[in-house]
C-alpha cells in the first residue's frame, strides 16, 4: 500500500528533474540519465517570467486558503457547539440540511455562484473564492467538530460552571483545549480543500495577478504539447505545504480521526 | 536528409486543389492583393518579403495613437509547452502594443484552450466577460447567434475583407452579418517517422498517399515492430479530435453536413452516409480490428500523442508544423546522450500532405482564431471601449503581427503578412513549413452554426466511442449520431 500511494509522488519528483525530452522517453528513464534542476530554478527565479508568476501563483493560494481556514474554523467552532450542546426547534433538519450543499457535484453551483458573486461585485476578487470554498467547508468542519464535542462529557463543563465560569469561560478554557485535535483536523481539512480547488477558481478569477496555483499549473498544458518536467516540478512545489502541515500537525490529526473510536 | 517529394505530390492532387480553392474563393477574390487561386508553395516564396508594413501608421489611422482608454481581453495564449519561438512573439506583442497605444490601459489573460470556451460561456451568463475575446475559429458563430458579439468586419479596423481567406470570414458570418476579424488560419499535415518507416519494411521517404493506406501501414508497422502505427485521437470533449478525424471523413467523401462541398447549406445530414461510415470503418479498423493505434486513443489529445511519436512510439500523426520546432526546443534543452537521441528524432522527422480519400480528394480542417469585440450589455461594468479594442484588433491582425502571432504553429490570418520580410524570414528558418502552408487550399471550414462547437466536440467524439468500443457497430454509431446532428440542429437539443 505503502508503495502504492508513494509511487506517483516518486514518479512526479523524478520526472521533475529530466529534460523535457528524456522525460518523454518510452521505455521510461526511471532515473534520469542526465538529471537537472532547470525546472525548479526556473519556477523559482523571481527574474523569470514564469518564476513570477508561479510565485505570485503560490501566495495567492496560500492567502486564500489561510483565509478559508481561519473563517471556516472560527464558524465551524461555535456551530458545532451550538449543535452539540444546545436543543432548539428544527435542529435535526438544520444539522442535515448544512451537508445539502455537499450532496452535489461543484459544478452545479458554478453559474449561480458566479452570477451571485457578480451581484456582490466579487468577481474577479479573492474574497469570491473564500466565500465559495467556505460553503462546501463549513458544512464538514461542522459535522466532523460536532462529533468531537459530543464525546467531551458534559459534566467537565458543570464542573466549571459550578466552580463559578460562564458558559463562555467554560467553552473556552475546557471544551477548547479538549477540542484542539479536532479543531486542527478542521483546519488541514479546510486548508487542503481551499489549496487545490480549481473549477471556481478558474471561472472567478480573471486577472493573472490574482490566480491560484491550481489554474496556473494549467500553463504547464498547451494546445499539442505538455512541458512534463515543468508540470511536475510545479505540481511538487504545490504538494510541499500541505506535506508540511501533515507532518507538522499528523498527531493531532490522528487524535481527531480516533478520538470518536471509543465511546467516553 | 532528404524532403518528401511535396512537388509530386502537389501535381497528383491539381485537380482537387483547383476544386478545394474555387470552394474556398468568393466572388470577391479578384480584389485580394494575395491571389489565392494561385496558392502554392512556389507562389508563397514568390511573394515573401515584397513588401513593408507599418503597423502602427495603420493602426494610428483607426484609433489615435494617443488615445486614453481601457481596455480587457482574454485570448487563447501560448505556454511553457508551447515553442519558446512562439512564446517570445506573444510577450513582444504585448509590449509593442502598449508602447504603440501608452495610454490604454491594457488588461489582458491568457486561457488554455480547453478551459477558454467554458470560462467565456460561464462570464456571458453573469454579464462579466471582457470587452474583447479571442476564440478558436468554432466559437463565433455560437456566440453571434446568441447575440453576444458586435458587427466588426476588417473594414471597421482598417483592412479589407478580401485580404482574409473566405473560409475563416465564413465563419465570423451569421446571418449576413460579420461578427468577428480573423487572426490566423492554420491547415495541418501528416507527419511520420522515416526510421520506423524503413525498419517496419515501407520507403521511409514517402507517406501513404491514402487513408486506406494509412490503414495498411499502421498494421505493418504495428505487425512488425510492435508500436503504434497510427496516432489517432478520439478523446471527448476535446478539439483535437475533430481536427484529426474530419480530414478523413471528408476524404473518403463524407460530412456532417455538405460543409465540404463548393457551396454548403448545411440542410442535408450526411454523417450517416455510405462514405462517412467508410471513414469510420476506417478509424473502427485500425482501433478494433488491428489494434494498430494506441490503446488509450480513446482518452488521447495530441498532447499526448506527441510524446509518443517523440519517443518512437507511434510511426504517423496528424498535426502542425509548430511540432517540429517544439522538437528543436527539447533538443536544445537536452543534454549529453539525450541531445543525442533527440537529434535522431529530428532527423527522421518528414512532413507531407493528409493522405487523400478513395477517390483522391483530399481535405483538412480550416481552423484557426478569430477576433471578436462584445456588446456592452455582456461586460464586466456594462461599458466598451471601442476605440481601445479596435486599436487592438488592428494590432493583432495587422500584416506583421498576424504572421508574428502564428510564427511557428500557423499562418496569418491578414493575407498581407505572407508580402512580409517576417514570412520570407519564416520559410527559411522553419523547416516543413511549405508543407503545412501548401494544405490551406485544402481547408475545409467547420460548417458556419452556433450548434458546431458541441456537433465537433460532443457528437463526432462520441460517434468515434460508440464504434470504437464496441457499444455500437460502425453502422449504429454513425446513425446514432447523425440523429444526434439532425434533433440538434431542429431545436431538439442533445
Amino acid at each position: 500500500m505503502l508503495v502504492y500511494t508513494a509511487l506517483p509522488m516518486i514518479w512526479m519528483l523524478l520526472t521533475s528533474i529530466k529534460s523535457g525530452f528524456a522525460a518523454m522517453q518510452f521505455p521510461p528513464q526511471w532515473w534520469p540519465s542526465e538529471p537537472t534542476l532547470a525546472s525548479y530554478q526556473k519556477l523559482l527565479d523571481p527574474q523569470n517570467s514564469v518564476g513570477q508568476d508561479f510565485l505570485r501563483f503560490f501566495w495567492n493560494s496560500l492567502f486564500v486558503s489561510v483565509c478559508t481556514t481561519i473563517m471556516a474554523v472560527v464558524v465551524a467552532v461555535p456551530a458545532a457547539y451550538a449543535f452539540s450542546r444546545f436543543s432548539f426547534p428544527g435542529r435535526k433538519f438544520l444539522f442535515f440540511a448544512v451537508l445539502l450543499r455537499n450532496m452535489f457535484p461543484a459544478v452545479i453551483f458554478l453559474v449561480p455562484l458566479f452570477i451571485l458573486m457578480r451581484v456582490l461585485g466579487l468577481v474577479n476578487t479573492h474574497g469570491s473564492l473564500i466565500l465559495t470554498y467556505l460553503t462546501f467547508g463549513l458544512p464538514l468542519a461542522i459535522w466532523l467538530l460536532k462529533g468531537f464535542y459530543d464525546n467531551i462529557p458534559v459534566q467537565l463543563e458543570q464542573a466549571a460552571r459550578i466552580d463559578g465560569a460562564t458558559r463562555f469561560q467554560a467553552f473556552l478554557l475546557i471544551v477548547m483545549p479538549l477540542s484542539a485535535p479536532g479543531i486542527i483536523a478542521t483546519a488541514i481539512y479546510s486548508f487542503i480543500g481551499a489549496w487545490n480547488e480549481y473549477i471556481y477558481a478558474a471561472t472567478f478569477l480573471t486577472r493573472n495577478d490574482q490566480l491560484t496555483l491550481p489554474v496556473g499549473i494549467q500553463r504547464f498544458f498547451s494546445e499539442n504539447t505538455t512541458d512534463f518536467p515543468g508540470l511536475m516540478a510545479a505540481s511538487f512545489m504545490m504538494s510541499v505545504p500541505v506535506v508540511v502541515l501533515f507532518l507538522v500537525l499528523q498527531k493531532y490529526f490522528v487524535r481527531a480521526l480516533t478520538e470518536g473510536a471509543v465511546k467516553h | 536528409m532528404r524532403k518528401p517529394s511535396l512537388g509530386r505530390a502537389l501535381v497528383h492532387g491539381a485537380a482537387i486543389t483547383a476544386l478545394a480553392v474555387s470552394t474556398m474563393m468568393s466572388t470577391s477574390v479578384l480584389a485580394q492583393s494575395v491571389d489565392i487561386s494561385q496558392w502554392s508553395p512556389e507562389y508563397v516564396r514568390s511573394i515573401a518579403g515584397t513588401e513593408e508594413f507599418d503597423t502602427a501608421e495603420q493602426c494610428g489611422a483607426v484609433t489615435p495613437l494617443d488615445y486614453q482608454g481601457k481596455l480587457t481581453f482574454w485570448y487563447q495564449g501560448v505556454f511553457e509547452g508551447d515553442p519558446d519561438l512562439l512564446r517570445q512573439y506573444y510577450k513582444d506583442f504585448f509590449v509593442a502594443f502598449r508602447e504603440t497605444y501608452p495610454n490604454i490601459e491594457l488588461q489582458e489573460q491568457a486561457l488554455t484552450y480547453n478551459d477558454l470556451l467554458d470560462k467565456f460561456r460561464t462570464a456571458l451568463l453573469g454579464n462579466a466577460g471582457p470587452m474583447m475575446v479571442r476564440l478558436q475559429i468554432l466559437g463565433g458563430v455560437e456566440f453571434a447567434s446568441k447575440g453576444y458579439l458586435q458587427e466588426l468586419s476588417p473594414e471597421d479596423v482598417g483592412w479589407k475583407s478580401e485580404d482574409f481567406w473566405p473560409g475563416a470570414m465564413k465563419s465570423v458570418m451569421w446571418e449576413g452579418k460579420t461578427y468577428g476579424i480573423p487572426t490566423n488560419n492554420e491547415t495541418m499535415g501528416f507527419i511520420w517517422n522515416a526510421d520506423i518507416f524503413e525498419r517496419a519494411g515501407l520507403d521511409p521517404e514517402k507517406p501513404p498517399a491514402t487513408w486506406d493506406e494509412v490503414v495498411a501501414y499502421s498494421k505493418q508497422i504495428h505487425d512488425t515492430l510492435g508500436i503504434a502505427g497510427y496516432g489517432l485521437v478520439a478523446r471527448k470533449n476535446a478539439g483535437n479530435t475533430p481536427y484529426r478525424f474530419m480530414p478523413q471523413l471528408w476524404a473518403y467523401g463524407g460530412g456532417v453536413f455538405d460543409e465540404a462541398d463548393p457551396n454548403p447549406t448545411y440542410e442535408e445530414v450526411r454523417l450517416d452516409s455510405p462514405e462517412s461510415k467508410a471513414a469510420l470503418q476506417a478509424s473502427y479498423d485500425m482501433y478494433v480490428r488491428d489494434k494498430s493505434v494506441p490503446v488509450s486513443a480513446l482518452t488521447n489529445q495530441q498532447a499526448d500523442n506527441q510524446p509518443l511519436f517523440l519517443a518512437g512510439q507511434v510511426a504517423m500523426m496528424v498535426s502542425h508544423p509548430s511540432d517540429y520546432d517544439v522538437m528543436l526546443d527539447l533538443q536544445a534543452k537536452a543534454t549529453g546522450a539525450d541531445k543525442e537521441k533527440a537529434q535522431t528524432v529530428i532527423d527522421n522527422m518528414r512532413y507531407g500532405l493528409i493522405p487523400t480519400g478513395p477517390d483522391g480528394r483530399r481535405a483538412v480542417v480550416f481552423g484557426g482564431s478569430n477576433i471578436h469585440i462584445l456588446k456592452p450589455e455582456y461586460v464586466d461594468g456594462g461599458v466598451v471601449d471601442e476605440a481601445a479594442a479596435k486599436a487592438m484588433t488592428c494590432f493583432w491582425t495587422s500584416p506583421e503581427w498576424s504572421l508574428k502571432m502564428a510564427y511557428a504553429g500557423s499562418n496569418p490570418g491578414n493575407l498581407n503578412g505572407f508580402k512580409t520580410s517576417w514570412m520570407k524570414e519564416r520559410l527559411e528558418n522553419i523547416e516543413f513549413l511549405d508543407v503545412t502552408t501548401a494544405m490551406l487550399p485544402y481547408g475545409v471550414p467547420f460548417p458556419a452554426l452556433p450548434v458546431t462547437p458541441e456537433i465537433m466536440n460532443i457528437i463526432i467524439p462520441d460517434m468515434l466511442q460508440n464504434a470504437l468500443t464496441g457499444a455500437m457497430t460502425v453502422d449504429e454509431a454513425a446513425d446514432d449520431a447523425a440523429q444526434k446532428v439532425r434533433d440538434l440542429t431542429g431545436g431538439g437539443g442533445l
